[in-house]
């Protein structure tokens, strides 16, 4: 491995944050420069993540692209032993994929985000600040930078949907973007304290005085430790992947942030919680996993068809995308708690799917609130004749949704039933159900909001002025959904690179649980 | 891709990719143009072009498929698609003459649709998008066709839904076509997830998707009877939805929002036909499952006559059209129920091709009436339009089951299938069926085109060429194709044979007399009713006038569904939603929120700030421990 490669990690988590900084001490008046240097800095993050995914060596598996950097280095102390904390990176099968995941949603993120005018240059710091966050949580091998980065993502969430989101209003229901963000925030460090105690309580078990997860995960903990701990693991890394009952935050939260926030927020952050359960939970506790396996499942089911019921009941556009996102983060749990190849193997596949999906959806809603004020489905008819691009991109975002064949949705929804029918064929056939389901909420949708005809009184009332002539997306948005939508295209279509990567590191993990049982 | 095997195969899987590179050759080519060109419709014939040649390249090779599968019988190829750890999920195709001769139906059906729809469209404001979609149904439908595993089948399956959804919902600024798109799209998608648990229930019991695979392995024995039964029956229930058997078929009428063209292609000729490909192709496991074949003969007896009757009072021209659309996939599966897949098969391409003729004709009749639907205010148009008129006639005679057009030949064969499989009650019933649907045609053929013509049609005229050449060149074929039921050569033993060299051709005259009686008892009797109007339809609906309400009301099943949707489904949805808002959103996490509050409110109390306070406080817990020390020592 050349020294490029070794450094690749470091550079992708550097630049954004590096990008934060520069922009600090950029004037605030040069908008211009603050939107173009933040949208080149995302190019260049989304070519080299897609460059780390397509360099990533499927026959070699194991941790890739790996380096460290010591932090913490105690030599003679008994406890916190030599080389106890390090800034350790390095990118397996798993990884891979929610790297170039995030590259993409920061890349077109940032090109969604061009028409804020609204104070871009905090913007735009708290943004990078997130996605180096994000970068930095998928990519480290330590837990507690990997702790460190998660917090470090979560924190410019609050005052992203406090300052640049949009509050709900129908007259029965009301819903401030404060109280999203206010909700959001308690909801995620409750989460991070039940994980930083079971981060703590594994360095202290093992005795090994280091946090490397390579290092922890050839500790075979014994079986109470692994009962005890990893219930709080999947809790924890669980409320941010919208485990049910804990989920209310993220509909709350989606809704209320702006535009790029939503799409990092239910495209990358939720999948940090997945990916916490598998890298934390399954990967160091596996026999804790194998135990909990059943209630995590039954979980996922209930997060499938409750939240695809309650995204049948919901009024506003951006509701029914959160409580569709619950729904699909339903099928990544249970997808995780098959605990077999192809089950993991789709779980992995539908959080990238899923991420690049509800990123686009995102994008597209965003863009008939900017132009429209509103998100209410009773009042938006027909507009697609306003709006083409917005309503083709929106249509092929739900196709993927309801799970079409030929587009990401599909292909990880097949593996995830393909896993359950293995051994809960009843919770497989639940699985399927609620894809009907999905079916019903996102053709109705279409139905109402995009098709039928056009009233241009109300439309001309409710059009900001600004986007009378032209109301559909602009060049911006427009490069911003086709790449998420050629993605899901590339996804439904050629499964097979993207399979064989995940399957090297979803081969690994359960062979590692296989090994210790 | 793995190649063992014959020029033949390689162009069958060349067939349904021309069409996918056409379609996205178009929408390209489309976006670029829309770029350069304000004025679109210069271009506008570029996309019929594109869509058209694809389809004849299709149509061309299937020649060659059709000439490697009488020679060499057919094969498979595949290739890898996936490969999930010891799981391989394969893509392959399998051509055999039953799958050749569907091959052949579509290809062909598609090009004259395609054709004729250059006049039909004309001047559409997306226009090229119509060609586009076109495209795209063909890969898929080709595929589906030519699939040799169930999940690229399931893949294609709902591609073609998709292209039927986009193609209803093509006129999407009306509102009852949006409507209608969602709710074909939705009855199809409940019988998907079925299809799809069926499929996934024999992918565990065999461990592959590859159809013949799994015939080998249900055959010896190797699939409990259990879950075979049940995957059997799930597939049946997708083929249903797919076909629009009852009681999913309340789509497929509404599904006539779409232009003229579309139904005669999806909703008349291949798509709905796709349930029942499905069940022929699958019949050696449909076998192995006695109880599923009843299922599947009571379902299509049923769909065959209680869509027959509606098909009698409909006055919406398309209407009728589809309900006998519906009534003839009943037929179609009925006949698998008995097990006689070479004369459904026999039946699907016949009523194909003639359905589809009727389709195309009554889009020629609307075009040049405005779009009038209504049959009641139409009448005499044999004068205005001859040739759509002589199509159309021959179109529905031989639906009607006239001798010698081809639906004469495929209906005797249809009954024939059923008497040998001893089924007499259903023969009976199905007789009756044959006189419902002699009479239906009847009606919808004489009553816009014969008799005087109103004065508001007198300007109406015949279609331009581009639009009645497909006519007259599928009346041809209605006409004549019939005859290959007979065994024409020493080499050719008949239809029945060449399909299934276990079966022999055979006659049973007296049911052949007796179905042509019937079909000109039906037509007479249609012809008193409608136009000598010597027998009054009035007083023939006084018979029984709630029952001819009921049928007029589509036997009240789309209301019933209807209500299902708003009082159960949404309202159940509504209730889960606001559960979540009211119980979990603001009792348990607001709440739980507030009762922290709430304690520390409380708890402020004891932060007073007065030193004497805190001393006393601090006294008394000295003291409690003090003595807690003096008890434990003790």
């Amino acid at each position: 491995m050349n020294t490029f490669e070794s450094w690749l990690l470091l550079i992708i988590i550097m630049i954004p944050l590096i990008g934060a900084a520069v922009f600090i001490f950029m004037p605030k008046d040069r908008e211009e420069m603050i939107q173009w240097s933040a949208t080149i800095l995302g190019l260049i993050t989304m070519v080299l993540s897609i460059y780390c995914f397509a360099a990533y060596n499927h026959n070699d598996g194991g941790f890739q692209f790996a380096n460290s950097w010591i932090w913490l280095d105690l030599p003679s102390n008994p406890i916190i032993g030599q080389q106890a904390i390090q800034l350790n990176l390095g990118i397996d099968g798993i990884s891979a994929p929610m790297i170039m995941l995030t590259g993409i949603v920061m890349f077109t993120g940032v090109l969604a985000s061009r028409s804020i005018s609204d104070r871009p240059k905090e913007f735009f710091v708290l943004f990078f600040l997130l996605i180096s966050g994000v970068f930095g949580v998928f990519a480290s091998l330590d837990l507690f930078f990997l702790f460190f980065f998660y917090e470090l993502s979560v924190l410019p969430m609050y005052l992203l949907i406090g300052i640049w989101g949009s509050s709900t209003d129908f007259k029965t229901f009301i819903r401030t973007k404060e109280y999203g963000a206010m909700k959001l925030m308690l909801y995620l460090v409750a989460g991070s304290v039940l994980i930083w105690i079971s981060i703590l309580a594994i360095f202290a078990e093992s005795g090994l005085g280091t946090f490397l997860i390579p290092a922890l995960s050839e500790i075979d903990f014994n079986t109470t430790f692994q009962l005890i701990i990893f219930p709080l693991v999947a809790l924890g890394f669980g409320i941010l992947a919208g485990l049910w009952p804990f989920h209310t935050w993220s509909p709350d939260g989606h809704v209320a942030a702006p535009t790029a926030v939503s799409m990092v927020h239910a495209g990358v952050l939720m999948k940090l919680g997945a990916y916490g359960i598998i890298r934390v939970g399954m990967f160091l506790l596996p026999e804790g996993a194998e135990q909990w396996a059943p209630v995590l499942l039954g979980l996922g089911t209930v997060n499938v068809i409750y939240g695809a019921l309650s995204a049948l009941g919901q009024r506003d556009l951006k509701y029914v995308i959160g409580y569709s996102s619950v729904s699909h983060m339903g099928y990544v749990l249970m997808g995780i708690a098959t605990l077999n190849v192809i089950g993991l193997s789709g779980a992995v596949l539908q959080m990238f799917s899923h991420g690049i999906m509800t990123a686009l959806f995102f994008v597209v809603v965003g863009v008939i609130y900017e132009r429209t004020h509103t998100r209410d489905i009773g009042v938006l008819e027909g507009i697609a004749k306003k709006m083409g691009w917005v309503a083709v991109l929106f249509v092929i975002a739900g196709l993927t949704s309801l799970g079409l064949p030929g587009l990401s949705g599909f292909v990880a929804e097949l593996l995830v039933f393909i896993g359950l029918f293995q051994t809960y064929p009843i919770l497989g056939m639940l699985g399927i159900i609620g894809a009907g389901i999905t079916a019903i909420y996102i053709l109705r949708l279409v139905a109402k909001v995009f098709f039928g005809k056009l009233n241009e009184d109300i439309w001309n009332n409710m059009v900001d002025s600004k986007f009378s002539k032209q109301a559909d997306s602009n060049y911006w948005e427009r490069v911003s959904s086709v790449v998420l939508a050629i993605t899901i295209l590339v996804v439904g279509l050629f499964p097979f690179p993207f399979i064989k990567v995940i399957d090297t590191g979803v081969t690994e993990i359960l062979a590692a649980m296989a090994g210790s049982l | 891709m793995e190649s063992n095997n014959t020029l033949g195969l390689h162009a069958a899987w060349i067939i349904p990719s021309i069409s996918a590179v056409a379609f996205l050759i178009i929408v390209v080519s489309m976006r670029i143009a829309g770029y350069f060109y304000s004025d679109r419709t210069k271009l506008a014939l570029l996309a019929p072009i594109v869509s058209i040649t694809a389809i004849l390249a299709g149509f061309i090779l299937f020649w060659l498929v059709l000439l490697d599968v009488l020679n060499f019988g057919g094969g498979s190829i595949s290739m890898n698609w996936l490969v999930v750890g010891l799981t391989e999920i394969r893509w392959g195709i399998f051509v055999d003459k039953v799958s050749v001769a569907m091959l052949g139906l579509v290809t062909f059906i598609s090009l004259l649709v395609q054709v004729y729809s250059i006049g039909y469209m004309k001047g559409d404001k997306h226009f090229e998008w119509y060609f586009a979609i076109h495209a795209l149904f063909a890969a898929a439908m080709l595929t589906l066709i030519l699939a040799d595993n169930l999940l690229f089948l399931y893949f294609a399956w709902e591609l073609v839904g998709l292209g039927s959804y986009l193609l209803i919902g093509f006129w999407w600024e009306k509102r009852s076509a949006a409507e209608a798109a969602k709710k074909a799209f939705i009855t199809t998608r409940i019988g998907d997830v079925c299809l799809l648990i069926g499929i996934i229930l024999l992918f565990k019991a065999t461990g592959t998707f590859n159809i013949s695979t799994i015939f080998h392995i249900a055959e010896s024995g190797g699939i409990s009877d259990a879950i075979l039964n049940s995957s059997i029956l799930l597939i049946f229930i997708g083929a249903m939805g797919k076909s629009a058997q009852f009681p999913f078929h309340v789509w497929l009428p509404d599904a006539m929002e779409g232009p003229t063209p579309v139904s005669a292609l999806i909703h008349a000729a291949t798509m709905v036909a796709a349930g029942v490909y499905l069940v022929a192709r699958m019949m050696p496991i449909f076998e192995l499952a006695p109880e599923i074949m009843l299922i599947v003969m009571i379902i299509g007896l049923i769909t065959f006559i209680f869509a027959g009757s509606m098909a009698l009072v409909m006055s919406d021209i398309k209407r009728v059209l589809a309900y006998s659309t519906i009534s003839h996939l009943g037929l179609m599966m009925l006949c698998l129920g008995t097990g006689g897949v070479a004369a459904a098969i026999f039946h699907l391409i016949v009523h194909g091709i003639a359905k589809a003729l009727l389709f195309l004709g009554a889009g020629s009749v609307m075009h040049s009436i405005d779009n009038e639907t209504n049959i009641w205010k139409m009448g005499g148009l044999r004068h205005r339009m001859p040739i759509t008129a002589i199509t159309f006639f021959i179109g529905a005679a031989s639906l009607a089951g006239l001798p010698p057009l081809a639906g004469f030949f495929s209906k005797d064969e249809l009954l024939l299938s059923i008497l040998h499989d001893g089924q007499y009650v259903v023969l009976a019933i199905t007789l009756l069926g044959v006189f419902l649907s002699a009479l239906y045609m009847a009606r919808v053929a004489i009553v816009p085109f014969l008799g005087s013509t109103p004065k508001h049609l007198e300007q109406s005229h015949e279609s331009s060429s581009i639009m009645w050449v497909p006519l007259v060149i599928l009346a041809i074929l209605s006409a004549g194709i019939g005859f290959l039921i007979l065994p024409l050569s020493s080499t050719y033993p008949g239809w029945a044979e060449f399909i299934d060299p276990s079966h022999h051709f055979e006659l049973e005259p007296w049911l052949m007399i007796l179905s042509i009686i019937l079909a000109l008892a039906a037509l007479i009797f249609g012809w008193s009713v409608y136009l000598r109007k010597s027998v009054s339809a009035k007083q023939i609906i006084e018979f029984a006038p709630s029952f001819y309400k009921t049928i007029l009301n589509k036997y009240y099943i789309d209301d019933l569904y209807q209500w299902i949707i708003d009082k159960c489904v949404l309202a159940f949805g509504n209730l889960v939603a606001l559960f979540d808002r009211v119980v979990i959103n603001d009792k348990a996490v607001d709440g739980s929120a507030i009762s922290v509050y709430m304690s520390a409110l409380k708890t402020r109390v004891l932060q007073t700030g007065y030193l004497f306070t805190y001393g006393a406080a601090m006294m008394l817990g000295a003291c409690g421990l003090a003595i807690l020390w003096w008890i434990l020592l003790d």
